[in-house]
């Protein structure tokens, strides 16, 4: 099953397992976001300052030798580097414990999949502040997504997640997903099945969850 | 004149490194009274539209619009992140 391209081989002997393809294994990502408190987690995919995110963007190179076009390398870096500079512009001085984001990524069964996650104030609460309209978690999702609308006002931002939006769904076989709080959103071909294993793995989250798929050919 | 934004770095998308980056190039750029600035992504390989906005933001405020041109460039995240800042209207 695994020359049929079914199923993926993980770890190193002794402790080889097999997951099906296609489907991702975030597992530290998951014990990190779900954790009371992530004080004492530490990994390569935390990024604490913004410093270190920045430094660390250069690592997606490595896509490039896992099947992800040229061409498309500078949209992937620019789209995970507007999500975790918004973990850290909206975040500031809101951590629940430990500050930064967590970026990983994985190529499997024709797909790279890609979550950036945080365990900061989460979407409503950094957007609802300034625009009381927003009545719930699901509705300031959406317009977080859909609409030029900041936490950070009266300054001029707002664009970030509508350009990650696009990016990932005005073109086929892309998609992404996101949680923040209880409220669940998803864009493009492959959003459902971001958002499926966004819930599979996720009731809620405190601070927010962004899962992208890439269809590699 | 032209700013060759490879100079900036490789990866840009954060507002503070836009910030930063739009004061060097008012302070330390000698631009003339009427000339225009062409700013040239060649060799860049990634640009978020935070990043783009803080810089163009700056630079329209500073010499006007009609004076500050991204040079064209084949590099999809330069593109994006253009479109996204003119539908904000910046």
């Amino acid at each position: 099953m695994v020359a049929e391209g079914i199923l993926v081989v993980r770890g190193s002997a002794p402790q080889t397992y097999y997951t099906l393809a296609g489907v991702p294994d975030f597992a530290s990502m998951i014990e990190w976001v779900s954790a009371k408190n992530a004080s004492a987690i530490r990994s390569e995919f935390l990024s604490e300052s913004r410093d270190v995110f920045t430094g660390r963007l250069s690592r997606l190179k490595v896509l490039l030798k896992q099947g992800l076009a040229s061409e498309w390398l500078p949209l992937v870096i620019s789209t995970v580097g507007e999500i975790g500079n918004n973990t850290f512009d909206h975040n500031l001085g809101q951590w629940r414990d430990v500050p930064g984001c967590w970026v990983e990524t994985q190529v499997t069964g024709k797909l790279l999949w890609i979550c950036v996650a945080d365990r900061g104030q989460g979407i409503f609460r950094s957007l609802s502040r300034m625009h009381p309209s927003l009545s719930d978690e699901k509705t300031a999702l959406h317009a977080a997504f859909e609409k030029i609308i900041s936490g950070r006002a009266p300054e001029q931002r707002g664009n970030g997640l509508k350009f990650v939006r696009r990016n990932f769904s005005e073109t086929g076989n892309r998609g992404l997903a996101c949680l923040s709080g209880t409220a669940f959103v998803s864009y493009g071909d492959l959003g459902e099945k971001a958002e499926k294993f966004l819930k599979k793995n996720f009731k809620s989250v405190h601070g927010t969850v962004t899962v992208l798929v890439w269809g590699l050919s | 004149m032209k700013v060759e934004i490879k100079k900036f770095g490789e990866i840009l998308t954060s507002r503070p490194a836009g910030r930063d980056a739009a004061l060097t190039i008012k302070s330390y750029f000698k631009i003339g009274s009427n000339e225009k600035i062409e700013l040239d992504f060649t060799d860049v390989l990634a640009v978020a539209p935070s990043w783009l906005d803080e810089v163009l933001s700056a630079l329209y405020a500073e010499f006007g619009r009609d004076r500050v041109v991204c040079l064209p460039t084949e590099n999809v995240s330069v593109i994006e992140s253009l479109k996204a800042i003119q539908e904000q209207g910046t």
